[in-house]
């Protein structure tokens, strides 16, 4: 299953788990000083390595192959980089059946190889990016210096190569105007704070995405031990607002009148649905209303433009999507 | 709007982002944002305009133009070509510009050596790494203090020299 259509631990506030590993090969310039030619070449050469990687099947796919709209699903899905699903020369992805694994060949680094899970599960993410990574390696010359530990093409993965998140939903602290100070504050701690889904806009749906930033210097381990106890204590302070929130008659009545919107609506954009979500996912996880909230959030992964033209096999037009959308929606909540 | 590095042209790039809450804007005109790397800098890191001048690079963003004669053989990148695109060329580019390098990467990560997982390949056979212009120069001055304390001042005016010749190359 992948990580938008299963319950993890604490869901409703920790929505998702990602680990990401940024490798490269000693025998090739990093890929913007590759051309196309020799990018696919090191595309294939990663391709026979993770050959011996058995624990689950694995798709291999050129990106230049995909439709547009297909590309860009798997941006949506934050299964690759947006960056990624435009510009597919010389790159490929690899692929588990449940997404779980996505395996970027060629985008900044050579290899990023990115582990993404349900609820909040930093350790089990990291173990099975660290497996396949050990696999990768026994095939590559990896670029890594004592010091500097794992050479990636921007110096700020140097070290681990390692870019650990998770994606938090926290409508109670963005109500109460709390993120700009929890940013600051988890700033000094080495980690950054952002607005997940945006285009521009901050917390877009109050989803933000929590990471390490520092990766040099500081061993996967100890890295991961930070973000998680930083991840609970926001989840707890999020814990704390909501519990006051849900007194308050007019927060009560947004989550209300968002279900109504939800059951009710002829159109949907992805935006609105992911802000009405948001208010909805608080009523239930708070016994306000009875919804099943973890299939809504995978309604706001799976119903966004792309991923909905994937899903229908063809280009629809915005209206026909915003359509469509509202009456998935409406099926979902019978 | 005048440019914010040259204060002379137009700006016409305006970059605007929103990194840990903290909402921050660039005023550019064409050439400095071309030629300060604005728009691929760095994607997932912080960018506002401390940063961009004084930031990551540090004051070798000043110096375009020193050194595009000194390439990595492997890659035949410059310095140039690193700081204007935000990307270091290959691995080999790490050690040749390891002394520019260093400060940006300290900046960000701190003092520290690398802390983590090491590929079996090389804990079966630790590299010797060479040492850096910095270190060298380092070890010479203490050679060289070692000579003066000795009151071995001819041998500590030749180590003095080769610090100079050192410095001055690179
Ligand atoms: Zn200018
Ligand atoms: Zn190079």
């Amino acid at each position: 299953m992948a990580w938008y259509n299963t319950t993890g631990n604490e869901s409703g506030i920790v929505l998702s788990t990602r680990v990401r590993l940024a490798r490269n090969s000693e025998d090739y310039p990093f890929p913007a000083r590759l051309d196309a030619g020799d990018r696919e070449k090191v595309c294939e050469i990663v391709r026979e390595a993770l050959s011996d990687y058995t624990d689950e099947k694995l798709t291999y796919r050129k990106m230049s192959e995909l439709e547009p709209y297909e590309a860009v699903s798997l941006a949506e899905k934050h299964l690759i980089s947006p960056g990624f699903a435009y510009e597919t020369q010389g790159r490929a992805l690899v692929l588990s059946e449940n997404e779980e694994v996505s395996i970027m060949l060629c985008e900044e680094d050579h290899i990023r190889i990115q582990v993404v899970l349900p609820g909040l599960a930093l350790t089990e993410a990291w173990e099975k990016a660290d497996k396949i990574d050990s696999v990768i390696e026994k095939k590559i010359n990896y670029a890594f210096r004592e010091h500097l530990g794992y050479l990636t093409q921007c110096p700020t993965n140097l070290g681990t190569g390692m870019r650990a998140s998770v994606m938090l939903h926290l409508p109670a602290l963005t109500g109460k105007g709390a993120m700009r100070r929890l940013s600051t504050t988890v700033a000094k701690l080495g980690l950054t704070l952002r607005g997940s889904f945006t285009d521009g806009s901050e917390g877009a749906g109050n989803i933000y995405q929590l990471s390490n930033q520092v990766t040099l210097g500081i061993s996967e381990e100890a890295a991961l031990q930070n973000l998680s106890s930083i991840a609970m204590q926001i989840v707890a302070q999020e814990k704390q607002a909501r519990a006051l929130l849900v007194k308050d008659e007019d927060f009560i009545d947004k989550i209300y009148r968002s279900w109504g919107v939800l059951r009710s609506a002829y159109k949907l954009s992805s935006r609105e649905l992911t802000n009405l979500v948001s208010y909805v996912t608080v009523g239930a996880c708070e016994g306000i209303i009875d919804v099943p909230s973890d299939k809504l959030i995978g309604a706001v992964i799976e119903l966004q433009p792309a991923t909905l033209n994937v899903s229908q096999g063809e280009k629809l037009t915005e209206n026909q999507r915003d359509i469509l959308r509202a009456q998935k929606v409406r099926e979902l909540l019978g | 709007m005048i440019c914010q590095n040259c204060k002379k042209k137009e700006a016409t790039t305006h970059i605007k982002r929103v990194i840990n809450g903290e909402a921050t804007e660039s005023h550019l005109c064409q050439s400095c944002a071309s030629t300060l790397g604005v728009g691929n800098f760095f994607d997932d890191f912080s960018l506002n305009l401390p940063d961009i001048f004084s930031g990551f690079f540090g004051d070798s963003a000043f110096a375009l133009g020193e050194s595009r004669l000194d390439r990595c053989e492997k890659c035949g990148c410059c310095f140039d070509d690193i700081i204007k695109s935000g990307s270091v060329g290959c691995a080999d580019c790490y050690e040749k510009f390891y002394r520019k390098l260093l400060p940006s990467v300290q900046r960000i990560h701190g003092k520290a050596g690398h802390a983590g997982k090491v590929p079996v390949k090389n804990t079966k056979k630790p590299e010797v790494k060479e040492k850096t212009m910095e270190e060298k120069i380092a070890d010479l001055n203490k050679e060289m203090e070692k000579a003066v304390s000795e009151q071995n001042f001819e041998r500590a005016a030749i180590i003095r020299d080769e610090i100079k010749k050192m410095k001055g190359e690179n």
